[in-house]
């Protein structure tokens, strides 16, 4: 059973999935300057009545082993030090400790 | 040598865009067409945690394979016995007054 956090990111980019084209259409028509000022007004409006688990900020990388949201390295998604594990471990591929 | 007129430049220009099929913005005024160009970063990030399967998803996806989950019956069970017993879950309370009343009955 995942994190409690990793399972609010996994509602976060359901919510991102759903939404995204309806916030970039408000995106469009607020961001427009050859539009009239009132009707970029309403968009921008409309765009901040967008709830949290809509907006693509609000998605983070977690570690997939313990739900950490730091030190993630995105290629694995893990955190530093289950990466370390895995690594010494042989179960990433073509991952070797560095000496040059 | 006589300067181009600038005219005949965004004449030139229009016509460089009608031909080619791009946007003509001689002004560059910020149209929001980026927002418009960029692409769809939804399924990207639906693809970053791996689907994980378990007995519920399974039971609600297929219901023809009428799929048993032992331990959620029992948990269901559990419950019912003890409400029957008088050790049910309290009633929520509604507003802040109500659950600090709770806690100053005990």
């Amino acid at each position: 059973m995942p994190n409690i956090r990793v399972l609010r990111d996994m509602k976060a980019r359901r919510g991102v999935l759903d939404n995204e084209v309806t916030r970039r259409a408000y995106l469009y028509v607020a961001r427009n300057q050859s539009l009239p000022p009132q009707v970029r007004h309403q968009a921008q409006l409309q765009l901040n009545t967008f709830g949290r688990y809509t907006r693509p900020t609000t998605v983070k990388n977690r570690c997939h082993e313990s739900g950490r949201g730091r030190g993630i390295i995105s290629e694995f998604a893990l955190c530093r030090f289950q990466f370390r594990l895995k690594a010494l471990a042989g179960e990433l591929n073509g991952v070797r400790k560095a000496s040059w | 040598m006589s300067a181009v007129l600038p005219s005949r430049i965004a004449k030139l220009n229009r016509l460089r865009c009608s031909i080619f099929q791009t946007i003509y913005n001689p002004t560059g005024i910020r149209t929001g067409a980026k927002y418009l160009r960029a692409r769809l970063r939804g399924p990207s990030m639906m693809d970053y945690y791996p689907v994980e399967m378990n007995l519920s998803k399974i039971a609600r996806r297929y219901p023809e394979l009428e799929v048993t989950d032992e331990d959620e019956e029992q948990r269901f069970q559990d419950i019912e016995d003890r409400k029957k017993r008088g050790k049910g879950a309290p009633k929520k309370a509604r507003t802040k007054e109500e659950g600090r009343r709770s806690q100053r009955r005990r």
